[in-house]
């Protein structure tokens, strides 16, 4: 045929090609390089409003300065710190146990540590909103049994907010992390594992020392998209905390401080691409880090 | 082909294309409204355009209902990105944040200062719309507040009506803790997040976070420390179930929770939502802080409406505002005894729906409290980072409850807003 015969030179300078692939050049260039390239000038502006003016630095300046940022920034590395970890490895320990071919009703199980990541996420906020309320039906649970003695402010301590953000992203996405395990799992040949246990291998050193390699580069995966959206996190505390990310900014992420500098301050749209920025280069250089770490060694 | 006749021909068509457009707009305009709240606003807006169009019938309105933070984020969005003709002809704004579009945005909305007449709007929401001398907007619904409480549960603590008159915090707070000890029920519910107690005190007071010329007012702001102690001790002292959120709020209300709540005339509404408990409420002033010039009345949330400067429809929607909202007194009465909304039209207070004794609060005439409590507020400067300031305040007040002196407090307010304001 015609086309196998052209040196690739050629190709690269074949009109019909460019041709084809023009619109979806023409759409991606207008609607996420441009907007890209023009955050980043965005970004050297400072004003109230459309009333913007050159500030070079400044919005770094201010950056730098404000406590509010470092405190959204302190908060939303908490949040990366102690949640992807905790969701991680539930993901992967449940994955494990639903792998098992002896376990029965094992798609009924899959099906609903699935099913949170599909749910609606107004309406599970609205009732996680409720069951963690003051004299919700987690505080009366628990005051039942007797584990605590007096109710838990969820929604109204700046700790247990915290907490309560963390329970709800681990609860919404680790069965969607699951799915990924599961299917990394499938992919495994079980000779491995016969071999493994004939050898006298224990279950916990063939899940160690044979699920948890053959698994890396979807825990890579994994990890890094877990990164990428607990730094964007911003649905579950706007839903919880209306927006505020109250109690005391305990629950104020990037994103939602974001979102208050345009939308709820005075709108500050050179300091919030400021900001956003922020995120961009956190999660440039976490990803890299973790490519780093789990790069094959000679 | 001739290329020129083509041409010709197209710029014609063009021409009376627009011709065609332009003169149906001048013949029956379509009047576009972006507001919140289906059972306030949206209800009394609808009202509003069908005694409009009985005199006008080829004016036609379309009233667009969005949720609150849906207006003032599309109303941002198209704003900033220049794109008018996504924006409607007349917007909503809560006056906390009017002055911040009015500055931000210049040019974007109608000077309205010849065209209606002001003198006959409560002074201080005629204030907060002002800019550089011009008046933009047309006051609305005023925010006066009122103490609303529960007089059986009153009653079974050992109160009587003529108890709850005159009431200082401190009182508040006392009648608060016996209320608990003898009926089980906190006096009223509270939000720490939520930074409208604190407002609702410092307006009462005479003060805001900001002085007249702007700048901020919080270390020296005697109403503002004074509000920050007295929301303190509510919250130590055991006066007040904590709540989360806006729905919370309402829910520890309306289920009989709570002893008493302290809000804008525009809850009116929610209290007289659950039918069973009619006869069982009462209305009263708010307390009074402990500071010197300290009143009884007091303004919370309160919104007005606002004629876009690029409106196609900018003259007709003027005329509308005009005609309906600061002279037409029977609309007031109206939307008063239907939706318990107050507006901030003077002459409108004297009118037979004020004067209506309210069964639900045990044969009151409550309207005319509001009305009278309406001209006690003291005008202050919204400024232009209301928000701002409310999530300074909101941040360092667990502090406060841990025993941090309130000066420190203050201070700590203060820096956190210098950063955030600029």
């Amino acid at each position: 045929m015609a086309t196998t015969s052209r040196s690739s030179l050629k190709r690269y300078y074949d009109v019909n090609g460019w041709l084809f692939v023009a619109p979806a050049i023409a759409l991606i260039s207008l609607f996420m390089l441009y907007p890209i390239a023009r955050s980043l000038v965005l970004s050297l502006y400072s004003g109230r409003g459309m009333m913007l003016k050159f500030s070079g630095t400044g919005n770094l300046v201010r950056l730098w300065n404000d406590p509010v940022f470092w405190q959204a920034l302190q908060n939303t590395v908490i949040f990366f710190i102690i949640q992807v970890p905790i969701m991680i490895t539930m993901a992967l320990i449940l994955a494990a146990m639903l792998n098992n071919p002896k376990l029965r009703f094992s798609g009924l199980f899959r099906t609903m540590i699935f099913l949170p990541c599909v749910a609606s996420l107004v309406a599970y906020s609205i009732l996680f909103k409720s069951m963690f309320s003051l004299d919700g039906v987690v505080n009366n649970t628990l005051l039942t049994i007797g584990i605590i003695g007096e109710p838990i402010g969820w929604l109204t301590d700046p700790f247990w907010a915290k907490v309560l953000i963390i329970i709800a992203i681990t609860w919404r996405w680790t069965g969607y992390n699951m799915i990924f395990y599961l299917a990394a799992l499938q992919n495994i040949d079980r000779s491995l594992y016969e071999a493994a246990k004939i050898d006298g291998v224990p279950s916990w050193g063939r899940f160690a020392f044979l699920t948890i390699p053959m698994l890396k580069p979807v825990i890579l995966f994994t990890t890094i998209t877990s990164t990428i959206g607990t730094l964007q996190l911003f649905d579950e505390v706007y839903n919880f905390t209306e927006g505020t990310g109250g109690p005391a900014n305990s629950t104020l992420t990037l994103s939602l401080y974001i979102y208050n500098l345009t939308f709820r301050f005075m709108p500050s749209f050179g300091y919030a691409a400021t900001v956003s920025y922020v995120i961009v280069l956190m999660v440039a250089v976490l990803s890299f880090l973790q490519f780093y770490a789990a790069r094959e060694r000679r | 082909m001739d290329y020129s006749r083509a041409f010709k021909r197209s710029i014609s068509a063009t021409v009376a294309g627009a011709a065609l457009l332009c003169s149906t707009a001048a013949f029956a305009g379509e009047v576009t409204i972006w507001c919140w709240d289906p059972n306030f606003n949206v209800a009394i807006m609808k009202e509003a355009a069908a005694r409009y169009t009985a005199k006008n019938p080829d004016t036609t309105f379309n009233i667009v209902d969005f949720a609150k933070a849906d207006v003032e984020q599309k109303l941002q969005t198209g704003l900033a990105s220049g794109m008018t003709d996504t924006l409607p002809d007349i917007v909503l704004i809560e006056d906390y944040g009017a002055q911040k579009y009015l500055q931000s945005f210049p040019g974007s909305f109608a000077a309205l200062t010849d065209k209606i007449d002001y003198s006959g709007f409560a002074k201080y929401k005629v204030d907060l719309m002002t800019l550089e001398g011009q008046v933009y907007g047309v006051p609305f619904d005023s925010g006066v507040t009122g103490l609303y409480y529960r007089t059986d549960y009153l009653e079974q603590a050992g109160y009587k009506a003529s108890d709850m008159e005159n009431l200082t915090w401190d009182r508040f707070i006392e009648i608060g803790k016996d209320v608990k000890a003898k009926t089980g029920h906190e006096m009223m519910a509270l939000d720490s997040n939520d930074g409208g107690l604190i407002r609702i005190m410092m307006q009462s007071g005479g003060q805001w976070y900001f002085n007249e010329d702007g700048s901020l007012n919080i270390t020296g702001n005697a109403a503002l420390k004074a509000a920050l102690e007295t929301q303190a001790r509510i919250v130590n002292e055991g006066v007040a179930k904590p709540t989360s959120g806006w729905n919370d709020g309402i829910s520890a209300l309306t289920s009989g929770d709570v002893a008493s709540v302290l809000m804008g005339v525009w809850i009116t509404g929610t209290v007289k939502s659950q039918a069973d408990q009619a006869g069982k409420w009462a209305l009263t002033a708010i307390p009074k802080l402990n500071i010197e010039g300290a009143t009884a009345a007091s303004n919370l949330g309160g919104s007005s409406w606002y004629v876009l400067e690029a409106s196609a429809e900018k003259d007709e929607a003027i005329d509308f505002l005009n005609e309906i909202y600061a002279k037409d007194l029977d609309f007031y009465q109206k939307i008063l005894t239907e939706r318990g909304a107050v507006g901030s039209l003077l002459a409108a207070r004297t009118g037979e729906a004020y004067q209506k004794p309210d069964e639900f609060f045990g044969g009151q005439t409550v309207w005319q409290n509001f009305a009278d409590w309406l001209v006690q507020v003291p005008a202050v400067n919204y400024g232009i980072f209301t928000n701002e300031l409310d999530t300074a305040v909101t941040a360092n007040f667990p502090a406060l409850l841990k025993g941090t002196p309130v000066d420190e407090v203050l201070k700590a307010i203060e820096d956190q807003a210098a950063t955030q304001i600029q």
